[in-house]
């Protein structure tokens, strides 16, 4: 877990003081409310204040609008920011818009969701595809007996639910005790994922394990679970950490999580902003955060304790 | 946990009561739990939560609690853990637990569950220099509590410290303090950079040094321009009146400078003696001036008694041989000598007077010397209007007579030539006698005052001397006489003199008489001498 994580606290000292003006960082999201990106600010302004910077933090409403955090890049270029750091919504829709501000000199970083761009400069997030693998394994831990899975993911655009699904897929097929795979791709919110749920039971009845891929459909999930009152008949690997999810976890409707770690993506994402901006030569043109996979048993031990609860 | 304790033995009703209030006042304190001796939940307080129906994991009980050794009660303190007994509730706390007999002699453990930003909100608010900070860590050298504790929950940064003895220690460039805490296990770590505490230090003395350096130059800049002001200044401009006063001594006049009271004493006392150096100064002049005139008219009054003698003696001679038209003539001239020579103690006269003078020696001397020389004016008209020290041409001839010809076999001849050149009147006085050496000439315009004293005929160029200086006295340096002889050839003797008018004269007179008003009769001496 520690891996690769450890090399910045002895440049801080000696980076911090250097800048007098504070420089204007983006940080543009998918979301502003997830427990998710609340994390990744809270890294942000851990870091914003050990490397001075100004930080603005901006995203859309829904997870999926890309037109709204296209307008968001624009503004910041226009307010003369000189750097964004960028979770996509879209891989493919803010190519173009971020291209055309990274050839006006604007530092693009991503995290958390990637974009189809050459010209971003970092990316720091969690390895998708892995994670993918480990929810897979997860699930394959949980049960002895054969698997029919359910797959909700959200938007079919966003570059690192596909990518956890190809991992997820990858690490099943290759299994004899998976019988079926079923996709539905939801909205990323709580009630479309319940509702894509519910819909997904009821057409595949056979389905006894269920995996989704982020923070509100990891809940929605949940809730469709708590619902249908299936919580013994279906096992659930979901993502994130969320009050409500580790209460479900808790509970036993969720029965294994796929922590990351966003703080770490919010800090590394401002260090790297600052290294760029400051001249320095990254040492690496993508940062992988560390992922771990939380189950009941484990979920109050020291490290999962650390993973799955914000400290306040 | 001692009013716990108290309240824990009194039975459980005033035990509910008190806690509860508790929680209510206490926002720091997440729970109040309590356990019997295998670990159940008795009972639980806490400010509103729910707890859960069932919970996978109490992380409140502590299972190796230390027991009360008799003295003391024994406190054990927990890691940082999430509060696990309440649904959706998950604050970090501390747990603080003690083993407690309840009201019916049972040990139970009773344990505060400490929200731990409460502890934070102490270590956050320490700081060491520009980027120290201090943590906790127990006794196992884990990390209590770190200001950046989601840094290190989340792997970005890690301490090295692993000592956990007191004192203090350095690695790399940082600075470890450790110090352990009086009542429990835990420690605090001091951390501190050492380059900013060293660096930021010095550096913020040498600006602080360089700073008061500057504020210290520029007062003392500012004292020494006043200093200055008051002393030097005053003591500048003296020396430049004294420069003055050295350059031009005559017409300096002292201006006082103001001062402080020493500037103005030795002000004063310059004043003073400028004063006075100029008051001697114009004595001494006075002095040399009225010497000088007398002397003039002195030597001119010693001329006279041998010329006067000698001619009377041919008039006497003239007498006994019954010439009495020569020694009448005689007598004409020699009068008519007298009267241009004192002209009524005027020193000009004009120059057709001097020339009558000159004709009324030679006259007498041609006489004297039975004609073994001749003379001849060469006059140009116009400068007779001009004037002239008087008794200017007398002596040269005199000189041209008694060394120049007296002593020659042949006839001598004496030219006299008075013409004018742009501004100045020239006067020759040429012979054909016998001549001078060059060292003679110079001698004769170089005597010594002091040499003239034994005054007598064979002294040569006496006569010249005084009239050299006479003129020069009058007309300045560059007029007066000079000498061409060659031996046995003849001398001429040169007089320069300016134009000077009746105008001219009188003005020189008068400005003369400024500075010399005390020789004024000093003509009458002469005449009292004659007469």
């Amino acid at each position: 877990m520690l891996s690769g994580c450890s090399y910045n606290s002895e440049i801080s000292g000696e980076m911090t003081a250097k800048s007098n003006k504070k420089k204007d960082v983006y940080i543009i999201t998918k979301s502003t409310t997830s427990a998710f990106f609340q994390s990744v600010y809270s890294g942000a302004n851990a870091a914003s204040s050990a490397y001075n910077m100004n930080l603005i933090f901006e995203g859309p409403e829904n997870e999926e609008d890309y037109e709204a955090q296209n307008e968001m890049i624009l503004e910041a270029a226009k307010n003369g920011c000189e750097a964004i750091i960028l979770s996509a919504a879209d891989y493919h829709a803010s190519t173009e818009i971020v291209n055309k501000v990274a050839k006006e000199g604007i530092d693009v970083i991503i995290i958390d969701s990637d974009i189809d761009s050459d010209l971003v400069k970092c990316r720091i997030g969690t390895d998708n595809y892995n994670a993918g693998c480990m929810a897979g394994e997860a699930l394959l831990q949980g049960s002895g007996g054969t698997l029919n899975v359910g797959i909700v993911n959200f938007d079919e655009n966003t570059a690192n639910g596909q990518e956890r699904e190809w991992g997820f897929r990858d690490t099943m097929e290759k299994n004899a005790r998976v019988l079926s795979l079923e996709t539905i791709n939801v909205r990323s919110t709580v009630d479309d994922a319940k509702e894509g749920t519910k819909q997904l039971l009821a057409i595949h009845p056979e389905i006894n394990a269920i995996v989704t891929f982020n923070e509100w459909t990891s809940l929605g999930v949940g809730y469709a679970i708590q619902e249908l009152g299936l919580k013994d008949a279906v096992q659930v690997v979901a993502f994130d950490s969320n009050l409500v999810s580790v209460g479900m976890q808790e509970t036993g409707y969720v029965d294994a999580l796929v922590v990351q770690n966003p703080y770490a993506m919010g800090y590394l994402g401002v260090e790297t902003a600052y290294k760029l901006l400051n001249g320095y030569i990254l040492d690496n043109e993508n940062i992988d955060t560390s992922t771990m996979i939380v189950t009941r048993e484990t979920m109050y031990t020291e490290e999962s304790q650390k993973m799955l609860f914000v400290f306040e | 946990m001692k009013k716990i304790q108290d309240v824990t033995v009194q039975g459980s009703r005033q035990m509910d009561e008190y806690l509860t209030k508790l929680m209510e006042i206490r926002s720091d304190v997440v729970a109040v739990t309590s356990y019997d001796q295998n670990g159940n939940l008795l009972s639980c307080w806490s400010n509103g939560q729910r707890l859960k129906d069932y919970y996978l994991d109490n992380l409140s009980y502590m299972e190796d609690i230390r027991e009360d050794d008799g003295q003391e009660p024994a406190f054990s303190i927990s890691l940082p853990h999430v509060e696990s007994l309440f649904v959706d509730y998950y604050p970090w706390v501390v747990t603080v637990s003690q083993l407690m007999e309840n009201a019916e002699g049972q040990t139970v453990q009773v344990a505060i569950d400490i929200r731990f930003n409460k502890i934070s909100e102490y270590v956050d608010g320490i700081g060491i220099g520009q980027h120290g900070y201090c943590y906790i860590v127990n006794e196992h050298s884990d990390i209590v509590y770190h200001p950046q504790q989601q840094l290190i929950y989340s792997g970005l940064k890690t301490e090295e410290n692993e000592s956990s003895k007191e004192g203090t220690y350095m690695k790399s460039d940082v600075l470890y303090t450790v110090q352990s805490l009086s009542n429990c296990d835990w420690k605090i770590v001091g951390v501190s950079h050492v380059d900013e505490i060293i660096t930021n230090k010095t550096e913020w003395m040498s600006s602080l040094m360089i700073g008061l350096l500057v504020i210290v130059l520029v007062i003392t800049l500012l004292l020494g321009q006043i200093l200055s002001g008051i002393f030097s200044r005053p003591i500048q401009q003296l020396a430049e009146a004294m420069r003055e006063f050295e350059d031009n001594t005559g017409n300096f006049s002292f201006q006082p400078i103001v001062g402080i009271s020493e500037i103005k004493s030795l002000t004063d006392s310059f004043d003073h003696m400028v004063g006075r150096i100029q008051e001697l100064m114009e004595q001494v002049r006075q002095e040399e001036i009225s010497l000088r005139k007398t002397e003039l008219k002195a030597l001119q009054a010693q001329i006279n008694p041998h010329f006067l003698y000698n001619t009377l003696d041919a008039i006497a001679w003239l007498c006994e041989e019954g010439r009495n038209k020569d020694a009448v003539e005689m007598v004409n001239a020699l009068a008519r000598l007298f009267r241009i020579s004192i002209s009524k103690g005027h020193e000009l006269i004009p120059i057709e007077k001097e020339m009558q003078h000159a004709q009324s020696y030679l006259q007498i001397q041609k006489f004297r010397y039975k004609n073994q020389f001749t003379y001849h004016f060469d006059v140009d008209e116009e400068c007779l209007g001009y004037y002239c020290n008087k008794i200017t041409l007398q002596p040269i001839i005199e000189n041209a007579i008694y060394h120049g010809l007296d002593r020659m076999v042949d006839e001598g001849y004496i030219e006299i030539g008075i013409h004018q050149k742009e501004n100045e009147i020239i006067f020759t006085v040429s012979d054909n006698g016998v001549g001078m050496t060059k060292e003679q000439c110079d001698e004769i315009l170089h005597k010594e005052k002091g040499e003239r004293s034994g005054v007598s005929m064979k002294n040569v160029g006496i006569g010249i001397k005084n009239v050299s200086d006479r003129i020069q006295i009058y007309f300045g340096s560059e007029y007066g006489i000079s000498i061409e002889s060659e031996l046995d050839e003849g001398t001429c003797v040169t007089i320069r003199m300016p134009k000077v008018t009746e105008n001219g004269y009188e003005e020189r007179k008068t400005k003369k008489g400024e500075n010399c008003s005390g020789s004024i009769d000093g003509g009458n001496y002469v005449v009292g001498v004659f007469i």
